[in-house]
């Protein structure tokens, strides 16, 4: 349940990657050498095990077509546990490094392999490897943000901040926490409550309980009998408890509407005290039965200080949001555009925003472009590949809006190119947000929020529905197949 | 110097070898201790200074003695360290867990380590700052992470302590309480196991152990049982599926004790980080294991709590947990509920990707209640995984790399499992329309990645499905369609070609592919043939070539086509590679099964290569393949040609030069490389030194003081004067007994540095080493730019009696610091009295000047007697002073190109006094650890 050391690795602004820090457990080591016994494989110096480490993800000899130990077909990366072949006096395999890397970060860990070495073990018998990840993935966090989009600028002064975090967290290769967001406030409990170890410090105050609820909906529309169209909707529950006490109770619980699909595979936070097993039992993988568990969902915790993501779900809806169709037609120089967008009845039409895109790859850049909407506005991007068509906060009553027209593709330079779109394979892409609704009808009650302590909180909850991989395929064209949900 | 040490600490632990080439372990051990004892330097330089001792401490203390001693040192620091340097004590705590652990003074029961697990336990203990600042906190939680390693490295170890432990942990209400808890589960753990391991203990010992009072006699047996305890089974985990076997201890069913120990254990849990959950559920896991006497059934409310996580760890221990108790906590429907999630998380949204893949992972090493195979390390489908269920994981395009080939692994098994028919066929058909998605993404020219995939997809299609033709015919077709579009895909082809014939021995689709492109590359017209394509095309005939099935008749075709000079300029241009790339082609035809049908085509293009070809040397090798052809008969060419084709042929992936051209010429043209050292250099002995300053009493040097120093000094204006050390090595067998190389000859010997602190060494040659003469004696001359110790590679290229050449690496040599001393370079006539106002010339001005110079004194205890022998065998040839002049000896020690040693030495009452004076600070730290050396044998 340790890992024998520790790698950074990161991109500098030349595209070189380097090892930014690494940290070696000696007293692992020590361990791992009366474990492995004859087959004890020694961590090699820095350059080395960088090097290896860049073979086996596919990021050596990037100039070069084919390197046998790289590209071999028989070779399938194990990913997140690769095999490092050492060479030289010290020969071996060194196994298992796993590995994560975001942005201009690559990771990496050895965790000790505590069970007899030969046969190999499967990874799953290791504790240290799931470990290892989540050592990993907090790292990660810690010095690129937690957001969607990496941030590097801070990158260099938290990767001096490494040493003093792992001091807390990783002291001696053995995991014992990821690294928290703010400093340990001073403790104040005196009390002969034991404090979570999870918990920074104790909130002093007025209470105040936050609760949000984001539903995600992705969606692959083909507008084509013979591939039925796909959709999925995720939710996410993220709360941010500001309570007093050392151990206080909160509760909070979704219901659904009467004829609401239940609510399935749930995932929850630690923090959540206990589960009711009928609330883990639907899944997405099992066939639909009627007699389901339909909430009301019940989540029992005691709140850490900083926001988390309390529980997620999937769920089931009869329809997608947005029904699109997307025709294209090759004539001469030209290309002909329709698309037709409609908006279900049961969705509310109040937008935040809502966008749909239209990129054009492995064509020359457009010239003419002559298009009608029959509602919002059109744009060509800069790059002129990509049309935007902003619909703004509202659909017009009858709830349907089309796009009908012609592009030249009679620009200068050549666009972009995807070795996915090609000919007539295309597709528009919808981004939008509608503010207080779900797809799954879910919803957290103000009311239902329980917290268990002296003062009155102010209880705030809020919902919305997002979109993300929203696919409208051209019609016309060969689309690609995205899952096989629809075989069966 | 504090940036200078982040320097030095970097590259010492970017590169400890290379670092400590360029001093030693001792002097870089005794300038880190130094530097923290010494009250200017920072604490946050000194904690930079300790993560030497905690990353390699074994680099820095080579014997188990050095690190007691060391440890001894750091724990004084440690005493003298103010309270409130807290992150300082931190670190120091740990460097002392590095060092000790790793130099086995734990193991052995050190001083040191005693002492250290005094301090540790006191630290533990020591809560009176909790109703203050608690700002001690962070030491007692390292203290406490120190006393778990210790306990993990030399299991057993705090068994002894284990009811002071428990109290700790119920007592601590500060988030402390984890480091606590884990500290006193894996004691718990370890004394259990110690237990199981001694005949006849039961619920009385397990009673006394928990409630502390160890009887006297279970004591002993517990000491003897640590020092037995060599092997490393306790330090592993004892959950190891379905064949592993778990000690026990028969206790009968009355444990309420420890039952009641585990229960708060496990209702705490709830209160530590997920990662510190996982560990102390597996310890839990363990000791439930070992002990029968508690049910599995302790972990039945905590289940939901853990299958419902969204955090790896704690499901990954639920899962060991299934694996350990299988049918008797988890129910079937449990185990459906399981695997359901497992493929769930496999694929949901919100995980990581490693994340994901890791359960993918688990699935394909299901802890089943009721295993059918015995699961030994082979990926295996749980029985439950229907298609229907595993279809949520099939692979899209839209997937990266990782996820789409582990997850067409996973369906292939599927559908493998459910024949052609029915869900498997449909499942099959979808596999292979996902194939030819990935085919086209190729073929409309995605990045290298993408490729790398297609092929390995590519691979495991046909792994698990090459017997279902009417896809492995579709494949062939479509991949030759490939070839031809992107030729630069040819090394990908035969790799796939190579591949598939060596796993799928019985399958003859790698012979169908080759054939099928041997097809379409003689097929295609020629007009339009770059001399790319024309390159691989021949790298794809020469593999061709090499499958006795394939006949041959259109390759020849094909080779004549392109060099008949009438219809290509292929001959004219007499592009090298490109003829040897159609030798290589002819080669493989030469030693072809059907070579008799082959024979006119093939001496025609042979013949053709020789008139036509531009370029001589192809011209000469294709005449040495025709007068093979013509000349020789079958078997001969065969065998002629035979130790070639072994080592030339597909095999062989580093196709060199030598192997293109010299065909059964290869090994005697090419350098092999040797597996091992086959020999050394090793110091030759001093040759007895022929007549020494003494002998020349009668002459004599300049009059004065003054005129020697110059005269000396003048000598340097020649910057070549004395800048040389020459070494006498000798070189020898190593002792392994391959007869094979008892004869060497011509040996060429190559050097490079490790550093920069010597000039680059010339090569040296040596006739020859043979094992029963006299070993031959090499003269390395070495000219410093810093006369500091060094490390040198050293290899060697020589013929054996085969006539083969060999590269062989030899052990680095080692230079010492002393190699580097030479007698003060005076010109030969001068007598004592020049060499001695030289030396108190020298000794003046470096007592004056302070710049570069140093003065120091090293102190030891030595006989007089010791004193002479000393000088005697050390400092003989560089004494200035008159032997018998007992009082005190004035030796110089002069280290090219231009820094001096002076040493006056003299017995005083208490120790012999080293007075040193250099010229050169820097060389300080050698001369004392090589008087150490010297003073302590």
């Amino acid at each position: 349940m340790t890992v024998r050391g520790l790698w950074i690795i990161s991109h500098e602004n030349g595209g070189n990657l380097s090892i930014r820090f690494s940290r070696r457990f000696s007293t692992v080591e020590h361990r791992a050498k009366s474990l492995a016994g004859s087959s004890y494989v020694a961590v090699p110096e820095e350059s080395t095990f960088l090097q290896l480490l860049l073979t086996e993800l596919g990021l050596s000899d990037s100039g070069k077509n084919y390197v046998a130990l790289r590209d071999d077909c028989l070779y399938r990366p194990r990913s997140p546990a690769l095999e490092l072949h050492v060479d030289g006096p010290a020969k071996g395999i060194l196994w298992p490094v796993l590995t994560v890397s975001q942005g201009p970060l690559i990771l990496a860990c050895l965790p000790l392999v505590d069970v007899p070495p030969d046969p190999r073990p499967p990874l799953a018998s290791l504790l240290s490897v799931s470990q290892g990840l989540t050592l990993l993935a907090g790292l990660q966090t810690f010095l690129l943000g937690s957001g969607s989009k990496p941030d590097s600028e801070g990158l260099g002064s938290r990767l001096a901040m490494v040493p003093s975090v792992l001091l807390q967290v990783c002291p001696l290769g053995t995991p014992l926490d990821v690294p928290l967001p703010g400093t340990p406030t001073a403790p104040t409990s005196v009390g002969t409550q034991k404090q979570p170890a999870w918990k920074t410090g104790l909130h002093r105050g007025r209470a105040v309980v936050n609760v949000g609820l984001i539903e995600t909906v992705r969606s692959m529309q083909y507008g084509n009998r013979s591939r039925q169209d796909l959709w999925d909707v995720y939710g996410t529950v993220t709360c941010k408890c500001e309570v007093e006490g050392v151990l206080p109770n909160v509760t909070v619980t979704l219901s659904l509407p009467p004829n609401g699909s239940p609510l399935q595979d749930i995932l929850v936070h630690p923090c959540v005290t206990s589960l009711d097993s009928s609330i883990l039992t639907a899944s997405s993988v099992d066939n639909y039965d009627g007699s389901a568990f339909s909430g009301p969902y019940k989540f029992p915790f005691s709140p850490p200080l900083e926001p988390f993501r309390l529980c997620s779900y999937t769920s089931e809806v009869p329809v997608p949001p947005i029904l699109g169709s997307y025709q294209l037609k090759e004539e001469e120089n030209q290309l002909r555009v329709s698309v037709t967008l409609k908006l279900h009845e049961s969705i509310k039409n109040s937008f935040e925003f809502c966008n749909a895109h239209l990129p054009f790859f492995n064509r020359d850049q457009m010239g003419v472009v002559d298009m009608k909407v029959s509602s919002g506005q059109l744009d060509v991007s800069k790059e002129k590949n990509l049309l935007v068509w902003v619909l703004g906060q509202k659909f017009p009553k009858s709830r349907e809006v089309t796009m009908e027209g012609k592009i030249n593709f009679s620009g200068p330079t050549p666009g972009p190119s995807d070795p996915l779109c090609t000919k007539l394979t295309a597709y528009v892409k919808l981004h939008f947000k509608v503010p207080d609704m779900t797809l799954s009808g879910c919803y957290v009650d103000q009311h239902s929020v329980q917290v268990y302590s002296s003062a009155k909180p102010r209880i705030v909850t809020s919902r919305e529905l997002q979109s993300k991989e929203y696919y409208i395929w051209n019609s016309t064209g060969t689309a690609p197949v995205s899952s096989g949900q629809m075989m069966m | 110097m504090a940036a200078n040490w982040a320097e030095r600490i970097s590259a010492f632990s970017r590169r400890p070898s290379g670092f400590l080439s360029g001093t030693t372990a001792e002097a870089f051990l005794a300038e880190l201790l130094r530097e923290l004892r010494d009250d200017r330097a920072t604490y946050s330089v000194k904690i930079l200074l300790l993560s030497p001792l905690c990353e390699h401490p074994t680099l820095l203390c080579c014997s188990d003695s050095v690190g007691e001693e060391t440890a001894l040192e750091l724990m004084s620091v440690f005493a003298q360290c103010p309270p409130k340097s807290v992150q300082f004590r931190c670190h120091l705590l740990l460097a002392l867990t590095s060092v000790l652990i790793c130099t086995s003074c734990v193991k052995s029961h050190s001083r040191a380590s005693l002492d250290f697990l005094d301090v540790l336990l006191q630290i533990a203990q020591d809560t009176s700052d909790i109703h203050t600042d608690g700002s001690q906190r962070p030491l007692r939680a390292i203290a406490c992470e120190c006393l778990r390693e210790l306990e993990a490295c030399c299991p057993g170890l705090l068994s002894q302590r284990l009811e002071l432990l428990g109290g700790l942990w119920q007592q601590e209400t500060s988030r402390l309480h984890q480091a606590y808890a884990e500290l006193y589960t894996l004691v718990l753990r370890n004394a259990i196991y110690q237990l199981t391991q001694e005949t006849g203990a039961g619920a009385e010992h397990l009673k006394a152990l928990l409630g502390g009072n160890t009887s006297a006699a279970w004591e002993a047996d517990q000491e003897s049982g640590l020092a037995s305890s060599k092997d490393s089974a306790i330090l592993s985990s004892l959950i190891l599926g379905p064949m592993g076997t778990v000690p026990t201890l028969h206790t009968g069913p009355d444990c309420k004790e420890l039952r009641s120990v585990l229960s708060t254990l496990l209702d705490e849990s709830y209160l530590l980080t997920p990662l510190c959950q996982a560990t102390l559920l597996h310890r839990l896991t363990e000791v439930v294991a070992m002990v029968p006497g508690v049910p599995p059934a302790i972990f039945r409310t905590h289940l939901l709590r853990l299958l419902g996580t969204s955090e790896v760890s704690l499901l990954h221990a639920t899962l060991l947990l299934k694996c350990a108790f299988t049918d008797s906590l988890f129910s079937s429907e449990d185990e459906a509920f399981i695997l359901k999630r497992l493929v769930v998380l496999s694929q949901h949204l919100l995980l990581s990707t490693p994340e994901k893949l890791f359960y993918m992972d688990c699935i394909l090493h299901f802890p089943e209640n009721r295993p059918i195979s015995c699961g030994d390390g082979d990926e295996t489908l749980p029985v439950l995984l229907t298609p229907q269920l595993a279809s949520a994981l099939v692979p899209t395009v839209f997937n990266d790399s990782a996820t789409l080939l582990a997850r067409f692994n996973m369906l292939s098994l599927v559908y493998l499992e459910e024949g052609e028919e029915g869900q498997g066929g449909q499942g099959l058909a979808y596999l292979y329309e996902h194939l030819s998605s990935l085919l086209s993404m190729v073929e409309n020219g995605c990045g290298r990645e993408l490729v790398v995939t297609f092929f390995r997809a590519a691979f495991l299609f046909l792994y698990y499905f090459c017997h279902v033709e009417r896809y492995s015919n579709d494949l062939t077709k479509q991949l030759c369609q490939l070839y031809l579009n992107h030729t630069k895909l040819a090394p990908h082809f035969i790799n796939l070609a190579d591949q598939t014939q060596d796993r799928l021995s019985e399958s003859s689709w790698s012979v169908g592919l080759l054939k099928a492109l041997q097809r379409v590359i003689t097929e295609a017209p020629l007009t339009q043939l770059t001399s790319h394509d024309l390159s691989r095309h021949l790298k794809m005939l020469a593999r061709v070539a090499e499958e006795g099935e394939i006949i041959q008749q259109s390759t020849l075709t094909f080779l004549s086509s392109i060099i008949t000079p009438s219809s290509s300029s292929l001959c004219t241009g007499g592009d090298w590679r490109l003829g040897n790339e159609i030798l290589r082609v002819c080669r493989h035809l030469l030693v072809h099964p059907s070579l008799d049908s082959l024979l006119t085509p093939l001496a025609d293009v042979l013949q053709l290569l020789v008139c036509h070809y531009a370029d001589m040397e192809i011209q000469d090798h294709a005449r040495l393949y025709y007068t093979l052809l013509t000349t020789l008969s079958r078997e001969k060419l065969a065998g002629v040609l035979a130790q070639g084709m072994e080592e030339g042929g597909r095999q062989d992936k580093k196709q060199s030069l030598s192997c293109l051209i010299g065909e059964g010429l290869t090994s005697t043209l090419t350098i092999q490389q040797t597996e091992r050292a086959v020999f050394r250099l090793i110091e030759a002995p001093p040759e007895p030194r022929a007549g020494d300053i003494n002998s020349n009493e009668v002459q004599k040097g300049p009059e004065e003081a003054s005129a020697s120093m110059e005269a000396y000094r003048d000598q340097f204006s020649d910057s070549s004067f004395a800048s040389e050390i020459t070494l006498q090595y000798q070189l020898v067998h190593i002792n392994s007994h391959d007869s094979h190389f008892d004869q060497l000859f011509s040996i060429r010997l190559h050097f490079s540095l490790t550093d920069h602190h010597y000039e680059e060494l010339g090569d040296i040659s040596v006739p020859c080493l043979l094992r029963e003469r006299p070993s031959a004696i090499v003269q390395l001359t070495l000219k410093p730019r810093k006369p500091y110790p060094t490390s040198l590679h050293a290899s060697a290229i020589f013929t054996s009696p085969d006539g083969h050449t060999w590269h062989t690496t030899l052990p680095d040599i080692h230079v010492a610091f002393q190699q580097t001393f030479l007698p003060l370079p005076v010109p030969s006539n001068w007598g004592r009295g020049g060499t001695l106002s030289v030396f108190e010339g020298l000794w003046d001005e470096i007592c004056s000047e302070s710049g570069d110079s140093a003065m120091s004194l090293f102190c030891c205890q030595l006989k007089e007697a010791a004193l002479n022998t000393l000088v005697e065998k050390h400092f003989l040839p560089f004494l200035i002073s008159d032997a018998s002049h007992k009082e005190e000896f004035k030796v110089l020690f002069f280290l090219p190109p231009r820094s001096h040693i002076l040493l006056k030495v003299s017995s005083e009452e208490d120790a012999v006094h080293f007075n040193i004076a250099t010229d050169n600070w820097e060389l300080l730290s050698h001369i004392n650890s090589y008087l150490l050396k010297i003073t302590s044998l």
